[in-house]
């Protein structure tokens, strides 16, 4: 029986339907809102390859037999993906539940992975145009290679996954805007600094080149540097492994919270 | 009639079977109710406040979790993921506002729409249905945070009804919305109701749910205190308004 003529659809086309607005509305607002969401990053990334680059670049001439201002550049890359892909899942998610709208599609019929995928993919979007951007911006001043142009869109697209994950876990629950920021300032930012994005491990002394190693950071900047430099601090199986493992548990911890209703039932 | 056409109607739009809801600091919201609104009923569930009219229909709509209890829509499982299939035919507008204000008014009834499983060109028709129905095509563009309260509430109530469900929840749909658009959405209610829609509906106004009601409901303390059609429970309780039967059943 159906009401008023209403075409009945089969429940995955109604679902595969719910999830393509989701995300829809999700990349809709990172694009909508770029001038907060996507060129900050992408100038910051810039400063920081103009001034430790090409100005102190004439101090420190070479890292690695590298030049400086190349080093740099896939590190900050990649803290621009994973601090940006955090701040983004973080902020859409806890705006959505503290002004209630999330209900709309949480009332809906789609399933927790469909909600999770949907949000994910605001996150994913906004990284993918940061890294993008910042290439293309760090381009004009800075000549550099991109050796494996696999590991580097993988490793991006990867750490950009799981810093989602990590940034709609804390989004779903916070009780207020501060735990955001917190997270943010106090340990994905210390962490991406940390990870070697503007120096190489190897000029560390002990035990700070030991602590490095605990740094989940550490290894997706060196996955993306392999991209980018075709060598890196360690060997790009083990970068790339362990940003994916990384990520794998923070999405499965994501899709534990929205399978059990965290932040989103009572 | 054939026997699945029989069994189809007898089925109730809603049935809640000992449903418990307790919150943190032992507030006990809903007290093993027991319910059961008819298919195609227009159904009023009235009661003081906090008597938990809003817990047991965000309990239906999954935005509540009872710790015990059973919900059914229309002999459907309403609870937990695996009740997420039926919401597709529950249409659901929340006493309290809130609105998506990233997106436009027009752009926030499709997206409503597609969630619920419509076709993009389905829910973009449906969408200015839904806006012409309730006087805000010339709003179409605005963002929702920029509405006034009485067109926010309107907004809630077409996205509830946009993708055509077959029982229609309405928590205090009339809050704020002035004297004329309140009686052109009882009017459109009405005409989904005879259309074969269950309404849903809950109200501090007595007289509007006297007047709209086949049946109704009086909640207490999260149990459900009487039942009835509004002529019965006047004539039972020999109280000439309905208002005097709330008195009587659930006043303090
Ligand atoms: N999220 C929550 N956390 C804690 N207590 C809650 C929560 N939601 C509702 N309650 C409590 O549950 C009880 C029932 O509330 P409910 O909102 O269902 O009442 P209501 O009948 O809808 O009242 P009203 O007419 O005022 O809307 C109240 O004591 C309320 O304080
Ligand atoms: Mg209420």
């Amino acid at each position: 029986m159906t009401a008023r003529g209403a075409r009945i659809d089969s429940l995955r086309t109604a679902r595969r339907r719910g999830l393509a607005a989701l995300t829809e509305r999700e990349a809709f607002r990172v694009l909508r809102l770029w001038r907060q969401t996507i060129v900050p990053q992408i100038i910051a990334a810039t400063l920081f390859v103009v001034v430790f680059g090409i100005a102190l670049g004439r101090e420190i001439r070479e890292i690695e037999g590298v030049p400086y201002e190349q080093f740099i550049v896939p590190g900050l890359v990649l803290m621009g993906v994973v601090t940006q892909a955090f701040a983004n899942n973080a902020t859409s998610l806890y705006q959505a539940r503290s002004d209630g709208f999330i209900e709309d599609p949480v009332t809906s019929p789609m399933a927790p992975r469909h909600l999770m995928v949907g949000y994910l993919s605001g996150g994913v979007l906004r990284s993918i145009l940061i890294a993008v951007g910042t290439l293309a911006v760090a381009r004009i001043f800075v000549e550099y290679p991109i050796e494996r142009p696999l590991v580097l869109a993988a490793t991006i697209v990867i750490a950009a996954i799981g810093f989602s994950a990590l940034g709609t876990i804390v989004g779903l629950y916070s009780t207020g805007w501060e735990q955001q920021n917190f997270t943010l300032n106090m340990v994905i930012q210390p962490l991406a600094f940390l990870g070697g994005v503007f120096y190489s491990i190897n000029a560390l002394s002990e035990p700070w080149r030991s602590l490095t190693f605990a740094d989940p950071i550490f290894y997706a900047v060196s996955a993306a540097r392999y991209g980018v430099l075709g060598e890196a601090e360690v060997s790009p199986w083990l970068s790339v492994g362990v940003t994916t493992a990384v990520s794998a548990v923070l999405l499965a911890w994501c899709w534990v919270l929205f399978r059990r209703g965290v932040g989103l039932r009572t | 009639m054939s026997a699945d056409a029989r069994a189809a109607e007898s089925t109730p739009a809603l049935r809640c079977r000992g449903v418990h809801k307790r919150f943190p600091h032992d507030v006990i919201a809903l007290d093993g109710l027991d319910l059961e609104v008819p298919a195609g009923s227009f159904f009023g569930l009235l009661g003081p406040n906090g008597a938990g009219k809003t817990t047991l229909i965000r309990s239906v709509v999954g935005l509540n979790e009872p710790d015990a209890g059973e919900i059914a829509v229309f002999g459907h499982n309403a609870l937990g993921p695996g009740g997420a299939p039926t919401r597709r035919i529950v249409g659901y507008a929340p006493q309290e506002i809130a609105l998506d204000k990233f997106v436009q008014v027009q752009q926030l009834l499709e997206l409503h729409g597609r969630y619920f499983g419509l076709e993009r060109r389905d829910a973009r028709d449906r969408a200015a249905e839904m806006l012409e129905q309730f006087d805000l095509t010339n709003k179409a563009r605005a963002y929702a945070n920029r509405l006034s309260g009485g067109m926010r509430r309107r907004l809630l109530l077409a996205r509830a009804l946009l993708h055509r469900p077959r029982l229609v929840i309405l928590d205090e749909p009339t809050a704020g919305v002035d004297i004329e658009l309140r009686q052109d959405l009882w009017s459109y209610i009405r005409r989904l109701h005879a259309d074969g829609t269950t309404i849903l509906l809950t109200t501090h106004y007595l007289d509007e749910a006297d007047e709209l009601c086949e049946q109704v409901a009086f909640i207490r303390d999260g149990r459900i205190a009487a039942e009835g059609e509004p002529d019965q429970l006047r004539e039972r309780f020999g109280a000439p308004r309905l208002e005097d039967v709330y008195l009587q059943l659930v006043g303090r």
